[in-house]
Formats: C-alpha cells, structure tokens, sequence
C-alpha cells in the first residue's frame, strides 16, 4: 500500500493505516528533531508529542506539500514553543549536558567528534532550523518560510547570516 | 537526506560557502550515526493511535458539555432578568451597545521589522 493510500485511509479514521504511516515516518522525524534539537532526550520527547499532534489533526493535511515535510512543520512548531516557554539559562545548561554525553559517546566509539555540532550548538534555535532545513534536507525557502511561519525573505537572510556565523567559529576553532 | 535538492540548492554557494557546507553535512550525518534509531513496532503506534483518539473524544464531549451548560446558565438569567425586572434588561443591553465598539476597536500594533 503506497503512502497516499495510507494517508486517505487515516483521514477516514483507519487507525491501522494512520500506525502504518506514522512507522514510515518515525526515523526521518526523530533524526530531523535530533538535528535542530542536538538533543537525543528532548529529540525523543517532541516526536512522541508530533505523532500525538498528527493523530489529533490528520483530517487537517491536505496533501499540498509531502507528509513528512507535514510532519516537520508540526515538530519545528512544537520546538520552538517549548523553546519560548523554557528559560534560557536552563536550555543552556540542558545542551551543555546534551553535548557532553554526546561527545562521550563518540568518543566510546573511537569518532572524532565534529567541531559543528558544537557551533550549531551555541547558535540560536531559530537560525539553526532553517540551516539544517536548506542545507541537509535541501528544502527551499518558500517552503522552510512556511513550515516556520516566517517570510522568504527571513528564511534567506538567516541562512545566509547564519551560515558566515558558522564559517566564521569554525575558522576560529581550527 | 534528499541528497539531489541539497546539492541543487548549494549550487549557488561560493567555495568557502560550499566548504561549510560540506563540514556541515558531515557532522550531522555523524549525528545520526552516534544516535541509532529504534522504530517501534506497528502495535505500539496502534495503542498510542487508539488512546490518543480515545482522549480527544472524551475531550470534546467535556468541551460540548461545558458549552451548553454554561448556555442554559446564562439564558436562564437573561430569562429571569426580563421576566423580573425589564428595565435591567434594557440597561445591559445599552451597556452593551455602547462597550461593544469600543471593545473591537483596539489600536492594532504596528509590526516593526528592528
């Protein structure tokens, strides 16, 4: 059964359609939430809240962009609402304590770890989606503008800003 | 990763841009190697699939009955009010025709791009 299948079945209320489809999904969305998170637990926490939000508003998909790209509109919005309910000092002691375990467990594994984790890590969450959205999803800006509620023009100029950012603390890092 | 958009989309990118890039893709394909995903099984998304629609049912027949209960009360008092007392009605809702404007029409903030 190919995903549109899925995807209509789940509309008229197929519970065993809408599991199947959010099984497809579930690795592409946590490895996105691991990446714009840099934070396994948090990672873990937003795709259990996604796949609750999805089930609640499957009649609402019209089927404009791909499900996945669906689903990462609704976890990006779950993100950075948890991001604006959240104090900044916690967030920043909670992905200092992502980082370090995640540095202990390349380590365990003999992986050098990767400089960029650690810039994109510093950078505000707000620059860094749409970074990770243009860059390693190769989403274009019409579409990062709409999965995040901000205009083209935004998405643009923090990709862009962001990007010389990263350059920049990487080149002061080496 | 949808590897031919990414690369499309970095075409316009200046070396220095593309090299960044690259260091990019890298350390979060690193990422996911450190990180392993486990997909559940379908009978675990089945339970959660069946709960949470369970909780939104249960959801929306508190909301419906909260909704009509708090119409019946507020019926029954304008009901009472203008069986009892008449005038009061008249005043409230000439309170109300007056107040109404005024509360829809609040200065909007203007968005500034700074």
């Amino acid at each position: 059964m190919d995903e549109k299948d899925l995807i209509r079945k789940a509309k008229n209320g197929d519970t065993i359609a809408l599991s199947k489809l959010l099984q497809q999904n579930y690795s592409f969305l946590i490895k996105y939430l691991m990446k714009v998170t840099l934070h396994p637990q948090i990672a873990e926490d937003l795709t259990q809240e996604t796949i609750m939000k999805c089930i609640e508003k499957i009649q609402l998909y019209n089927g404009e962009s791909k499900f996945s790209s669906w689903l990462i509109t609704i976890a990006t919005n779950l993100f950075i609402d948890q991001q604006r309910r959240k104090k900044r000092e916690k967030n920043w002691l909670e992905q200092e304590q992502a980082l370090r375990k995640m540095k202990w467990n390349a380590a365990n594994m003999n992986e050098e770890w990767a400089d960029v984790l650690d810039v994109l890590a510093q950078m505000n969450e707000e620059i860094r989606m749409p970074i990770v959205l243009k860059h390693y999803y190769g989403y274009s800006y019409e579409e990062i503008g709409k999965m995040m509620g901000i205009a083209e023009g935004t998405v643009k100029s923090r990709v862009s800003n962001g990007l010389k950012s990263v350059r920049k603390e990487l080149a002061e890092l080496e | 990763m949808n590897e031919y958009d990414s690369k499309n989309s970095n075409s316009m990118l200046d070396d220095e841009d593309e090299l960044t890039v690259k260091q990019l893709i890298d350390g979060l394909e690193k990422l996911d190697q450190w990180n392993p995903v486990s997909t559940p099984n379908l009978q675990w998304f089945q339970e959660n699939a069946e709960l949470e629609k369970k909780r939104i049912r249960k959801k929306q027949w508190k909301d419906l009955l909260t909704f009509i209960s708090v119409a019946v009360f507020m019926l029954s008092v304008v009901i009472a009010v203008v069986y009892r007392q008449p005038i009061n009605f008249l005043y409230f809702q000439l309170v109300g025709i007056i107040l109404l404007p005024l509360a829809l029409n609040k200065p909007r903030k203007k968005v500034s791009n700074v």
